[in-house]
């Protein structure tokens, strides 16, 4: 992707349909006909209750997982048809991803967890130690370079995995429920530094059923049963002291 | 690059024992393969481990007495001669029959060095009491170990030969690589010192010389023999015979064998790579959530197969180099008969071409096993999702819901779901435990038919222990004498060499007792032979004259043709099964069907074969019998093939070691397996209330039913599959369909038992770690 092109969404989905077939059950409509567009720099969360299907919107615009129907561009390169080499390729370099389950390779220490990516977007193992002090630096986390994920808290291999997603600063962060298996003080964690890369300009799309965390965000997509059902804008309505949960979304009639 | 070499190392070091343990499984199995072949080459081919004992000669070239035969010496490619020998020819009478035996005799102060006989019986010659000198002693003479037997002579006896005035004493019986002697054929070779020569009155057509050479490349024997030809020339040269008409003459009997060992060789390798094949793939689909980790990180598919087939390729070789190395250099100090067959094997030709190729194969079996798993790997998604959602469940049957309503231990009927919930994956792991056990009743069977033939030698074609003749006493005598022997029953028996249309080789025409008395052989098929012009043949003159049972066949035997119609099949141990029994009235009416009238008595039978009574111990039967008639009769032991088979028994010994080595990787594949599975249930394993030892039964009596699965299945098979693979090789031989033998139920119990044993006790220890590890305090233990 080249950033010397401004222009244009980062993201362009056309009506995406991803239908699940598990063995021996009926097929589960994940995805029916999605149209979605994000644009660079925008921190946009994809709200829903679960089994909407938002972590398949997701594995879909990262390319973890294939569409049934329908058209999706990355900075302006339609990738729909990629296979699974490039799409693999195209991750290492302009995607991070975060899971609900950190997903740390379990057998190599923090620093070769965070320093795999970039190793296989071609820089030399010292320039990837120094990205990677860098950022664990940045994250909080010097110090546990030689751990295991094993020894870590829950709140640090998320950490760990954040750090892993941004070594390659990647055009597109995606979020799969990344406090899901932490507590308050975790969640609250992960939320200040998702907002701080935010400020620094990175694309962030969060697919969360929290709506607090949602509320983090710039804007807040709705996702119920397979499509999208509401769209708003935050920062568009008065900041109200104390402001609830509900008032952040309202439903179109 | 850097990535994939960044993770390989730390997987190694992350599971480093486990790595250790791969390429020590494979450096074992590549060793035990190498000693096996080793072993096979040893026993297999006995003229193979003859000529390499006695460093023998590749070309024997039988030259007039005046050629310069040692000039053959200087050819470049002769690398050590034998001789040149000075050389008689003589003949001896020849009993039974009254064919005459032509020999060679050679002059030989000392045993030469190169394709030196080695002493099976008796000593060699000594220059002092053998050269005749002193009054009363005779000259004495050693004799090729094949002559010997059909001249009935051993050492000790005196032989009358022609041209000598004197009867030569016989020294020692010694073995060669040579042709082997076959009466009216091939003349024999026996070994005088040569003062014994000068003192023969033979004429010069009947001096000669003879020297070996032995040649430094195999191949060029030919070329060697035309050297030969042009520098001695064609009217010199009376003979010549090289070490491939040898090596075809002495194969006749030994195909069984050759089969047998080749077979179980097959079998072992190929149980060897199923069991690294299904340890390696089983490894692979442990990491089944790094793997989908991997790709969504930015892996291609294709950089992870490669980087699963380096790491276990690279640990392959490394396992295989390791072993090839040790046995090269540690083989020979093995004791007992493996050392001694490493020592054979080096110097055996192939021998580095036939190491190269277990070891490469063994590379290639296990290459094939990681990339068919690698490529499944490589198939894996790359969404981590939570393994416990996707495995396919099911209602408990009702069986197992009755087994538990009746208070059957949980363990046991978790453990019985838990082996055979999901039939592809526990059928492929009974499967792949299946295989050694199947190989190693195999090679019980072929145990069990190799006792058949020591212990009941009756059913195989073998009844009489001893054979016995006289030359000093009449037929009358000879039969009152047996008769009055209570433990043994004396059949009259006759033996010749009959032509058959379209062969160029003789077969032999047997006639053993009478129509009053008939002979009690194994036939296997169709029935004995009753009346006059009926016959038995061996297998392997059936396949000879592509005739079957029921065909009639013609044969010539002294220039008077016989009719003979085939009734039965029999199992024919010797002369590669080319042999037709008869009645001895059916063989002596088709001997007297000439113009010649018969004479009042019936020709004496050439020698009995005594049936000894169940019980009776041959040696002792021997001794009364010797006793009995003064020292007048000669008797005995009817050689049986066990003997020569015996190394099959040795060779069964150590496939059964190497197959146990197998299975046991196996089993820890299994177990592995199946602790890891179960490991994912433990939570809830305990929450609905199973005590950790519970747990710990759970796992392993799933090990234990999935042995017990495989141990039957194997067992069964293989019962099945020895007795079909014997026959098949004991029909191809020539020694007949019928010769295999099951082994004991008691046997194969213990097998099963000792297996599903071996398995529980490999499970307890994992077992009771898995299950007492801390509960998971995060989901990702889970996964």
């Amino acid at each position: 992707m080249n950033r010397d092109e401004p222009s244009g969404p980062i993201v362009r989905a056309a009506g995406l349909v991803k239908t699940h077939r598990p063995e021996g059950a009926a097929p589960v409509h994940a995805v029916r006909g999605v149209d979605l567009s994000i644009e660079r720099g925008e921190f946009v969360a994809l709200t829903g209750p679960s089994g909407a299907g938002k972590s398949t919107l997701l594995h879909l615009l990262g390319g973890l997982d294939r569409p049934d129907s329908g058209s999706l561009w990355l900075d302006g390169r339609q990738v729909d048809a990629y296979s699974e080499a490039r799409w693999a390729m195209l991750r290492r370099n302009h995607i991070g991803v975060v899971f609900q389950f950190f997903n740390l390779v379990s057998n190599l220490t923090v620093a070769d967890n965070v320093e795999l990516p970039a190793l296989l977007a071609g820089r030399s193992p010292r320039q990837a130690r120094t990205d990677r002090a860098e950022l664990l630096d940045e994250l909080g986390l010097t110090g546990k370079e030689n751990s295991t994920p094993g020894e870590l808290s829950g709140g640090e291999q998320q950490r760990v995995a954040l750090a892993r997603a941004l070594v390659n600063t990647p055009s597109l962060l995606l979020a799969d429920e990344p406090a899901g298996s932490l507590d308050s003080k975790g969640t609250k964690e992960v939320l200040r530094l998702l907002a701080r890369f935010h400020q620094r300009g990175q694309t962030i799309l969060l697919v969360t059923h929290d709506a607090r965390m949602a509320s983090a965000a710039d804007r807040v997509i709705s996702f119920f049963d397979g499509q999208v059902v509401d769209d708003a804008h935050l920062g568009d309505a008065p900041k109200r002291p104390a402001a609830g949960v509900a008032d952040v979304l309202k439903l179109k009639g | 690059m850097r990535a994939a070499a960044r993770w390989t190392q730390a997987h190694l070091t992350a599971h480093r024992p486990a790595a250790v343990l791969t390429a020590l499984a494979t450096a074992g199995i590549t060793i035990s393969l190498l000693l096996a072949t080793a072993l096979f080459a040893y026993a297999a081919d006995p003229w193979q481990r003859a000529f390499t004992q006695s460093s023998g000669a590749h070309v024997w070239i039988h030259t007039q007495g005046g050629a310069p035969a040692g000039s053959l010496a200087g050819l470049d490619e002769v690398r050590a001669t034998s001789g040149p020998f000075r050389t008689v020819r003589t003949t001896a009478s020849l009993q039974p029959g009254d064919s005459r035996a032509t020999l060679e005799l050679r002059g030989a102060a000392k045993r030469p060095a190169t394709a030196a006989p080695q002493i099976v019986a008796g000593r060699w010659l000594d220059a002092h009491t053998d050269a005749g000198a002193d009054a009363g002693a005779t000259q004495g003479i050693v004799l090729e170990s094949s002559v010997a037997r059909a001249m009935w002579a051993k050492p000790g006896d005196t032989i009358v030969l022609s041209g000598f005035a004197a009867h030569l004493r016989v020294v020692g019986v010694a073995d060669t690589a040579e042709v082997t002697f076959r009466a009216g054929e091939t003349p024999g070779v026996a070994w005088v010192l040569p003062a014994t020569l000068d003192a023969s009155d033979a004429g010069r057509d009947e001096r000669g010389r003879t020297i070996g050479l032995q040649l430094g490349d195999p191949a060029d024997t030919d070329y060697v023999v035309q050297r030969a030809v042009t520098r001695l020339g064609a009217d010199q040269i009376t003979d010549v015979s090289t070490w491939r008409q040898a090596k075809a003459a002495a194969e006749g009997g030994n195909q069984l064998l050759g089969r047998l060992l080749g077979l179980f060789g097959l079998g072992a390798l190929l149980a060897a790579a199923l069991a690294v094949g299904g340890a390696i793939s089983t490894r692979i689909r442990g990491h089944l959530r790094d793997i989908s980790i991997l790709k969504a990180i930015g892996f291609t598919p294709g950089q992870v197969v490669r980087m699963f087939v380096a790491l276990h390729l690279g640990l392959a070789l490394l396992g295989v180099a390791l072993g090839a190395l040790l046995t090269q250099v540690v083989g020979t100090l093995v004791p007992g008969r493996i050392g001694e067959a490493m020592a054979l094997w080096r110097q055996l030709p192939g021998h580095a071409w036939l190491t190269l190729v277990i070891s490469g194969g063994v590379v290639a079996f296990i290459g094939a096993a990681t990339c068919l798993a690698a490529w499944r790997a490589g198939r894996v998604p790359p969404v981590p999702v939570a393994r416990a959602a996707t495995a396919a469940g099911g209602r408990a049957s009702a069986l197992t819901r009755r087994a538990l309503g009746l208070r059957v231990p949980p363990a046991l009927v978790l453990g019985w779901r838990g082996a055979f919930h999901r039939p592809l994956r526990s059928s492929a792991a009974v499967a792949r435990l299946a295989v050694p056990l199947l190989l190693i009743t195999i090679a019980l069977g072929a145990w069990t038919t190799l006792d058949r033939f020591t212990s009941h030698p009756e059913n195989v074609g073998l009844p009489a222990a001893l054979t016995a003749r006289s030359d000093t006493l009449d037929d009358r005598e000879l039969r009152q004498l047996l008769g009055s022997q209570r433990e043994m029953t004396a059949y009259p028996g006759a033996e010749v060499q009959a032509l058959v249309p379209g062969q160029t080789g003789t077969i032999t025409l047997r006639g053993l007792g009478t129509d009053a008395r008939p002979y009690p052989g194994a036939v296997v098929e169709g029935r004995a032979a009753h009346g006059p012009d009926e016959a038995v043949a061996g297998q392997g003159l059936l396949d000879l004259l592509d005739a079957r049972v029921g065909d009639w066949v013609r044969m010539t035997v002294a220039g008077r043709p016989h009719v003979l119609h085939i009734v039965g099949r029999s199992i024919e141990t010797s002369d590669g099964g080319r042999v037709v029994s008869t009645t001895l009235d059916t063989l002596r009416e088709g001997a007297g069907d000439d113009a010649a009238p018969r004479a009042d008595a019936p020709p004496r039978p050439d020698f009995y074969q005594l049936v000894l009574r169940p019980g009776a111990d041959p040696d002792s039967a021997r001794e009364s019998l010797s006793k009995a008639s003064g020292g007048r009769l000669e008797v005995r032991e009817t050689p049986n093939p066990a003997d020569q088979l015996s190394a099959v028994r040795a060779v069964s010994v150590g496939l059964i070691a190497v197959l146990t080595l197998i299975g046991l990787v196996e089993l820890a594949t299994t177990v592995g397996a199946g602790v890891r599975d179960r490991s994912r249930d433990l939570l809830a394993l305990r929450a609905v209330g199973l005590t950790p030892r519970q747990i710990t039964a759970v796992i392993v009596s799933a090990t234990a039913f999935i042995t017990l699965a495989a141990a039957l299945a194997g067992t069964t098979l293989g019962v099945l599959a020895s007795q079909w693979l014997i026959n098949l090789q004991g029909r191809a031989s020539g020694w007949g369909a019928g010769i295999a033998q099951r082994p004991a139920p008691g046997i194969l119990l213990l097998v099963i038992v000792v297996a599903v044993l071996i398995a529980a006790t490999a499970a307890v220890l994992p077992a009771a770690r898995a299950a007492r590890r801390r509960l998971a305090d995060s989901a990702t233990d889970l996964l």
